[in-house]
């Protein structure tokens, strides 16, 4: 009987665009994607035929000096990508830089 | 009081002139531990208050086992660049097993969970309370990386 190989991999899409992905990682992963139909914001792909909704969650404190936080198309800073399953919810934060700043 | 920024403490900076410990980022296991928004990160606080288990970190951290432990999670593809009047630390995307539930995490200590005294390199804020259900939590961090100094 000849072997069978399975290469693991996984595939991907996004219910906000046409984006998909295929991966081939043994760890937990998500991939992301900057989307165009998520106000063009990091978002994370999910596993092809989940039914879900993929969001993106407006940062809820003030800006202040934070260093290196991701906005979408407007320069609205997003705190996150919450995708919600019908079993569950996934979340993607988007944390900025700690910072220091050596002025000469 | 609770999380308004990301931020190092100043003794940490102080530490690479009198290194009290050798904080090591490529070459040590570092961790990401979460916290809920009790804690009162302090950037004057000592060395040795900036650090796991110890000071406001000591309690009020988020975890569950198997998904996003105790403790926390390693970084894996630890990156130490410099350049263009900046140097900074990053690593790849941290993310928890795929069945975690966490409940209100506002943000997270980046530790050397190598030392024994497990000193902090920084801490960075989410923005707001964070929570995922019986699913993957993600840290995605920024195109600036985990940590950044500027020379201007």
């Amino acid at each position: 009987m000849p072997a069978v190989l399975l290469n693991g991999s996984r595939h991907w899409e996004c219910p906000n665009c046409p984006a998909v992905y295929v991966t081939a990682v043994a760890e937990p992963h998500i991939p992301f994607h900057e989307c165009p139909g998520l106000r063009g914001i990091l978002a994370p792909y999910v596993e092809a035929g989940t039914r879900c909704k993929v969001e993106a969650v407006d940062r809820e404190d003030y800006e202040g000096s934070e260093l290196g936080l991701r906005t979408d198309r407007d320069g609205r800073p997003v705190m996150s990508v919450v995708t919600t399953r019908d079993d569950g919810q996934d979340c993607a934060v988007f944390p900025a830089a700690a910072s220091a700043q050596q002025e000469g | 009081m609770a999380w308004s920024t990301s931020n190092i403490s100043a003794a940490m900076v102080s530490n690479f002139f009198a290194p009290a410990a050798a904080l090591t980022y490529t070459g040590d296991t570092i961790n990401v531990a979460l916290y809920n928004n009790s804690v009162t990160p302090n950037k004057n606080d000592t060395f040795a208050n900036n650090a796991y288990a110890a000071g406001t970190w000591a309690g009020n951290e988020i975890s569950q086992a198997g998904q996003w432990a105790t403790g926390g999670v390693a970084l894996a593809s630890k990156t130490n660049t410099f350049g263009a009047g900046t140097a900074q630390i990053g690593a790849a995307n941290t993310a928890s097993g795929n069945n975690a539930t966490l409940t209100a995490v506002f943000g997270c200590l980046v530790y050397d969970n190598t030392l024994a005294a497990k000193n902090a390199f920084c801490w960075n804020y989410f923005g707001g309370s964070q929570s995922v259900t019986a699913g993957t939590f993600t840290v995605v961090w920024s195109g600036s990386g985990i940590l950044q100094f500027t020379i201007t």
